[in-house]
């Protein structure tokens, strides 16, 4: 436990502020200007990346809440060519909803889409910029496809888009890319994912990762990883695996030699945890996969709960992540020494 | 019995006039002369008084702006009995309400009028569009009926039939931080982390459904006969349990209450409302399911499959030898971009071939409600509504 190393990670798009989220109704109502919406803008990303940083975090975001990221699909179905943004479409069992892509043409990209969309002060700034993107599996049963005709062959066109994207942004100087892949666990009334299919989709995953240095993550939520395990360590293959841990029977865990993302705190509730009982769960899911390095995060974006709500998560993250590294509040970590001392 | 009937969904847009007096806004020049248009449009009776009372343009009293709100209400109804004008020779809605032009919003009033919820904070929807959540802090208690005032007054008013729009508890839940059960159901142990938030759902949506049944068993004893259940929310969770729940607690509503009941949602998954099957067809007191279906179509005229690729989801009904009502959604209510009259009418005749429902039973309506829309537009969405189902009538013969 002594060599386990904790981080602490957002992963995915954040809640906007009070005061951003007046400055986006006062500028679509020609209220204010787009200067002034901007600058509210860098302010609610300076705060929060300052959060960030306070909490521990080695890999920052700047939350991705500008226009750009009006939901996690739209800078690459407004800025890829091929694509456009399609009907409104509910994203998962959430009250959001975001524009189905649309797959009109072959898909390619200038290779700055996503240039455009980060806020690039953070790049070099102190801190190391990490960027959350759909996974090709989310992508492409998201999307519509009117031109490929076939999974297989958009699953890899989406993926041969992204990895000049991801080289521009390596470039740039961000450091890590989360793949989020809601829709490999949230398979209501589907058939669950094969063995086939997640060799398939990890064969896809370093297509997008050919000959980019960014080290990667590659997180499932919204539902329980439990029915991929082991397979989900062994064929994708990133850096980090996430587990959405108030979805996932983690009974099922077995070693790795990978990172874990662990997503402990409830992103759908304002309701705080008790950081006593989520450490006692980050040991269980240590000493069964044996990791080195624990990414403590929300067990999705936090935008499905208020600004001061989704910064108090990140702060129980921050004393979730003192805890572990004390050990001195955790009873099993005491005992789990002991035995290892033993 | 008319063939197509017509209906709204619920709210309108509201002018400057109604919300500045609330905001402690000054009203402008524009908003008075808003209101002289619309009123002249609309025909609106005793509008002069509105006029007059505008002019003094800030420091409402209560009772001022009760007599505001009270104006507004009535501008709502008349647009909704006039829809139509000059596309269609029957203009006007079958079934109209008051454009919940006396609620802040279908979520927020409902909630500041249940004890037990505090507000926390704005939550982002889509793009730039939020609601105000509400986390529930201890078990949820009646205060007082919420919309017994707008239906007195729309029910006088109104010279068509009424149909009220309610909030239902699965929508109320969804929406609202479900903190107090959240933290309930952590402390049994024993139960896998699903079966916790579930049961937290559960209980949680069930202790509301006994406050809306109240609500409305006080709306029928003064006199409406149509509720609308606005469950926008049915297709938010999405496993077997809480589909489940969906019927469970629109039944758990409605136990013992005397009134036709239908049934609006909207905005589905990608996987579309095939996830509510079969259960939602266990809501024993709905008379008619009105959904979404224009935001996923084509602007182009035809009755094939691919011209009417957004309204393949009504084949379910079908399927499932549903024979009751049906409100098809003809018009997107997202955007400003309007399909033609035609257009609406294909839909509408669509809806009719694949469902094999006589036209009487199915009704035409937009999307959902049109308060994100502007004044104008949400008038011409309304418009094509009427004429598009008239052009449909006339061509079913």
């Amino acid at each position: 436990l002594e060599l386990t190393e904790y981080k602490v990670s957002l992963t995915g798009l954040h809640a906007r502020n009070e005061k951003t989220i007046q400055a986006t109704q006062d500028w679509e109502r020609s209220r204010i200007d787009e200067a002034t919406l901007k600058e509210t803008f860098h302010k609610d990303c300076d705060s929060l990346v300052e959060l960030q940083r306070r909490v521990g975090a080695e890999y920052v975001t700047d939350g991705q809440i500008t226009l750009a990221w009006q939901d996690l699909f739209r800078p690459i179905s407004a800025g890829f060519q091929g694509l456009e943004p399609g009907p409104m479409v509910r994203w998962f069992n959430t009250n959001t909803f975001f524009y189905m892509p649309i797959v009109k043409g072959a898909i390619s990209s200038d290779g700055k889409a996503l240039a455009r969309a980060i806020e690039k002060r953070f790049v070099n700034h102190g801190s190391s910029l990490k960027i959350i993107l759909p996974d090709p599996l989310t992508f492409v049963e998201l999307a519509e496809d009117r031109h490929y005709g076939s999974k297989e062959k958009l699953l890899f066109a989406y993926t041969d888009a992204l990895r000049g994207e991801l080289r521009a942004l390596s470039s740039l100087g961000v450091k890590y890319v989360q793949f989020s892949a809601p829709s490999l666990v949230y398979r209501l009334k589907q058939k669950p994912f094969s063995r086939a299919g997640l060799k398939q989709l990890g064969e896809a995953v370093r297509n997008a990762l050919k000959g980019v240095s960014l080290k990667s993550g590659f997180y499932p939520f919204f539902g329980d990883a439990s029915p991929y395990l082991p397979e989900l360590f062994d064929f994708i293959p990133t850096d980090d695996i996430g587990l959405d841990l108030t979805q996932t029977d983690d009974s099922a865990l077995s070693a790795t030699g990978k990172g874990v993302i662990a997503g402990i705190v409830d992103s759908r509730t304002t309701y705080l945890e008790d950081v006593a009982s989520l450490a006692s769960r980050v040991e269980g899911v240590v000493d069964r996969t044996g990791t080195k390095t624990v990414t403590l995060a929300p067990s999705a974006d936090l935008r499905y709960i208020p600004r001061t709500s989704a910064d108090e998560k990140l702060e129980v993250l921050g004393r979730l992540r003192a805890t572990l590294r004390k050990g001195s509040d955790s009873p099993r970590v005491k005992a789990t020494r002991r035995r290892r001392a033993k | 019995v008319k063939a197509f009937p017509t209906q709204e969904i619920g709210s309108l847009p509201k002018f400057g006039w109604r919300t500045k007096p609330f905001r402690q806004m000054a009203l402008t020049d524009d908003d008075l002369e808003t209101a002289k248009q619309w009123g002249d449009i609309l025909q609106v009776e005793g509008r002069g008084d509105l006029y007059r009372l505008l002019s003094k343009r800030y420091s409402f009293s209560d009772e001022e702006k009760k007599t505001i709100v009270d104006f507004s209400l009535l501008y709502a109804i008349r647009m909704c009995e006039t829809a139509g004008q000059g596309l269609a020779k029957e203009p006007g809605l079958d079934l109209v309400w008051s454009g919940e032009q006396a609620r802040t919003e279908m979520y927020e009033t409902a909630v500041s009028n249940i004890a037990g919820f505090e507000f926390v904070g704005k939550v982002r929807s889509f793009d730039n569009k939020y609601w105000r959540m509400a986390s529930i802090r201890s078990a949820p208690k009646y205060k007082e009926n919420y919309h017994l005032e707008e239906l007195v007054f729309t029910e006088r008013e109104a010279e068509r039939k009424v149909k009220v729009p309610v909030t239902d508890a699965i929508t109320i839940m969804a929406w609202s931080d479900n903190n107090y059960y959240t933290g309930k159901w952590a402390k049994k142990a024993g139960l896998p982390p699903s079966k916790r938030s579930f049961s937290a759902r559960r209980e949680f949506t069930l202790e509301l459904a006994k406050i809306i049944r109240r609500v409305i068993r006080e709306l029928i004893e003064n006199g409406v006969e149509e509720v609308q259940i606005d469950i926008p929310a049915a297709t938010q969770y999405q496993s077997e349990d809480d589909i489940k729940l969906v019927a469970e607690s629109f039944n758990e509503t409605t136990k013992g209450l005397d009134a036709t009941f239908s049934v609006h949602s909207c905005f589905p998954p990608s996987l579309g409302y095939g996830i509510l099957f079969p259960h939602l067809l266990e809501m024993k007191k709905c008379e008619r399911f009105s959904l979404e279906y224009g935001n996923r179509d084509t602007f182009e005229t035809g009755l094939d499959a691919k011209s009417r690729v957004g309204f393949e989801d009504l084949k379910l009904f079908k399927q499932y030898g549903y024979k009751k009502q049906l409100g098809v959604g003809v018009i997107h209510i997202h955007s400003d971009t309007l399909p033609s009259v035609e257009v609406v009418r294909d839909r509408v005749l669509y809806s009719a071939k694949v469902t094999d429902l006589p036209p009487e039973n199915l009704y035409v309506n937009p999307d959902c409600g049109l308060r994100t829309r502007r004044p104008e537009i949400a008038q011409k969405m309304l418009d094509l509504v009427v004429g598009g189902a008239e052009l449909a009538r006339l061509r079913s013969g």
